[in-house]
């Protein structure tokens, strides 16, 4: 969603390993891209994936963004998995209110809601979380930039083996209900965390057939996608 | 406590001279001694002060090279130390015990994040914006807070802005530094111009009024001739346009003199054009100009090649996605057999955030005729994944070591590439100057 102006820290990685993970399986995967007030039947699709933003675009975006609530509302309830990226995740939570006091009402899908750190302090760093993805226990690495604090999360993603996560105090890290992925982290997240696009790729493919099973994917060559996160975890002197 | 500042940065100066090593340090230890020191330099020249994101090194070298050539004595930070502590180290060099600087000119190049710094301690008579890109958004925060910091500081300058007409984001500077004057450059439509970008851009939305930018023409990036769909911010009439542009060539016009920039690309001839506004405003010569950008040399590490055993190998600095793209594009020209070798480090003055990578434009290098790319760097199986993901079909090697990956470049015998980002540079340089 919104490709060509969420795109800060180069989050369309994230559906260009999407995209070729499911290619080398032979699983057919096409990714549109919407643009602002052009319609969209978000129920058609298996996933939806909404990426960060700068401030200033993220309130352009949600102009968009609410007359649509109803229509991402109905996608929810129809099992679409949604992965969200910083600014995509605090646009679904109660409201945003931004570095220079701006408040940016949201979705209201979730009862967080985001409150910029006083005195433009940031959450900047490499981070590692510990998450549960349904049943599978996964460690998670990527890169977290974002003013914003999200507090009141009632289902975090992971906790924080290692950086900030969703604020400076609770050590938790991103939603994740089941259906809505959401994180602050960056790098962008699936080139390095293989687990977790596949993850996502199991879920699409589960809504289409209720009986596939995590196990049914064919499992690719990831050598270079373990090095890469091994390079961070050792970085943050974390032992898996 | 003025004094004594000066004399202690000057013993250091003066030692780190000795063992051959320049840098900052002489002007982080008078500022530790007294902070407020640049605002205690006396000077009755100007003081040319150039920024941006990308070209601040070329740009204000040229500008120094200008009334060099014309004779005139010139400080500056030549070699890029652009923080404080660096900007202070040059007034420091030059001045006498009592601080006063004797010299014609001062053209300082100054890093985006030190503007409000600098303009609240130096009187400064013209302020030179390239272009603001996204560069080390770790570092820089957002664009937007960055060019918001550099607006405030120039809210009640009164001299002269040299401005790029072609970048919404630099422009706009104007909107809030009413008590100045302004010089705007720009470049006409040329053969590379493009109708689309598929480049991350910021110049997306109007500074004003926020509404969504229509753009005539791209030149690269976000540079280019635009219009807001919602009020009346557009490209800005130039006050001096470069014309009759042939890339392949380097070669342009302005107000009907020719001119030959340094290397052959958009970003050289902007660059170019900055300097033909000042030199215009200083009243000089065309020629100067013309001298000035002949007898450039490239900054070390931009588009510099070395010879081995009858191979060329061509070293080239990426700091950013914009700037990464327009090394690519000129890889890209050449279809001949050949290797890369990227060397990317997440150190502080990197970026710790390697994501840029993906905002980078890789695609244009995969094609057959890269027959291997070898990633080096604390970060090359990131690197490597990058590459990997964009489809690429030949050798792809990981050798984290820089040293290793190079002996492993010359083993291959053919025309090659290497790009490094910043502080990998120095170190890959030096080593490919030994071998070549």
């Amino acid at each position: 969603m919104y490709h060509n102006i969420m795109d800060l820290y180069g989050d369309k990685g994230n559906m260009m390993v999407l995209s070729a993970r499911c290619q080398s399986r032979g699983i057919q995967c096409k990714i549109d891209t919407l643009e602002m007030g052009q319609p969209c039947d978000f129920s058609a699709y298996d996933l939806l994936f909404l990426g960060g933003g700068a401030d200033r675009e993220q309130v352009l975006l949600m102009q968009d963004l609410l007359p649509r609530r109803n229509e991402i509302q109905k996608a929810m309830e129809q099992g679409v998995m949604i992965v969200l990226i910083c600014g995509g995740y605090q646009l679904f939570g109660q409201y945003y209110i931004a570095a220079d006091g701006t408040k940016i009402e949201g979705l209201k899908f979730f009862d967080y809601y985001t409150e910029a750190g006083s005195d433009y302090k940031r959450c900047i760093g490499n981070i590692a979380i510990q998450a549960k993805l349904d049943n599978q226990e996964i460690t998670i690495v990527g890169f977290e930039n974002h003013g914003g604090q999200t507090r009141n999360v009632s289902k975090p993603l992971g906790s924080v083996l290692s950086g900030y996560g969703n604020n400076w105090d609770d050590h938790q890290e991103g939603f994740y209900n089941g259906q809505v992925l959401a994180t602050y982290m960056h790098g962008p997240l699936f080139p390095k965390n293989p687990e977790v696009v596949d993850f996502v790729i199991y879920k699409c493919l589960k809504r289409q057939n209720p009986s596939f099973q995590r196990m049914d994917l064919i499992a690719l060559d990831d050598t270079l996608e373990h090095h890469a996160k091994q390079v961070i975890l050792n970085r943050l002197h974390i032992t898996v | 406590m003025k004094l004594l500042a000066i004399i202690v940065g000057k013993c250091a100066s003066f030692s780190l001279r000795l063992i051959h090593r320049g840098g900052s340090l002489p002007g982080k230890l008078a500022l530790r001694i007294d902070p407020q020191l640049l605002s205690r330099f006396h000077y009755s020249c100007d003081i040319i002060l150039v920024s941006g994101t990308n070209g601040k090194t070329s740009t204000s070298n040229m500008i120094a090279d200008l009334f060099q050539t014309a004779g005139q004595r010139v400080i500056t930070n030549r070699k890029g130390d652009n923080l404080k502590e660096g900007i202070t180290t040059t007034l420091l060099n030059a001045s006498s015990l009592n601080g006063k600087i004797h010299g014609d000119m001062i053209v300082l190049e100054v890093d985006e994040l030190n503007i409000p710094y600098v303009m609240k301690h130096l009187n400064v008579s013209v302020v030179t914006i390239t272009n603001f890109f996204r560069d080390q958004l770790d570092r820089s925060q957002e664009m937007e807070q960055l060019i918001h910091k550099i607006e405030t500081a120039l809210q009640d300058f009164r001299g002269l802005l040299v401005l790029n007409a072609n970048d919404p984001n630099v422009i706009r500077i104007h909107d809030h530094a009413p008590h100045s004057e302004v010089i705007y450059f720009g470049a006409e439509r040329c053969s590379s111009s493009l109708t689309t970008t598929s480049e991350a851009s910021e110049g997306k939305f109007c500074p004003r009024c926020s509404e969504l930018l229509s753009y005539r023409f791209y030149q690269y990036s976000h540079i280019g001739e635009f219009q807001c769909t919602g009020c009346d911010f557009q490209t800005p009439k130039a006050t001096l346009t470069a014309t009759d542009i042939d890339i392949q060539s380097g070669t342009f016009q302005c107000q009907h003199v020719a001119y030959h920039a340094p290397v052959p690309s958009l970003y050289s001839i902007y660059n170019c054009m900055a300097v033909i506004s000042i030199a215009q405003r200083y009243h000089m010569e065309p020629e100067i100009c013309q001298k000035v950008f002949h007898s450039v040399t490239p900054p070390a590490g931009r588009n510099e090649t070395f010879q081995w055993q009858g191979n060329s190998y061509t070293l080239n600095l990426v700091k950013n996605p914009t700037g990464a793209n327009e090394v690519l594009k000129t890889i890209e020209l050449d279809q001949s057999s050949k290797a890369l070798m990227i060397v990317l480090n997440d150190n502080a003055q990197d970026g710790t955030d390697v994501s840029w990578i993906y905002d980078a434009q890789f695609e244009r290098v995969l094609a057959l005729s890269t027959q291997t790319i070898i990633c080096s760097g604390k970060r090359a199986y990131d690197m490597a994944l990058r590459i990997k993901y964009a489809g690429y079909q030949g050798k792809l090697e990981v050798i984290e070591d820089f040293h290793a990956g190079l002996n492993a470049l010359y083993a291959l015998h053919m025309r090659s590439y290497v790009i490094a980002t910043y502080t990998a540079l120095a170190p890959v340089r030096l080593a490919m100057r030994k071998e070549g």
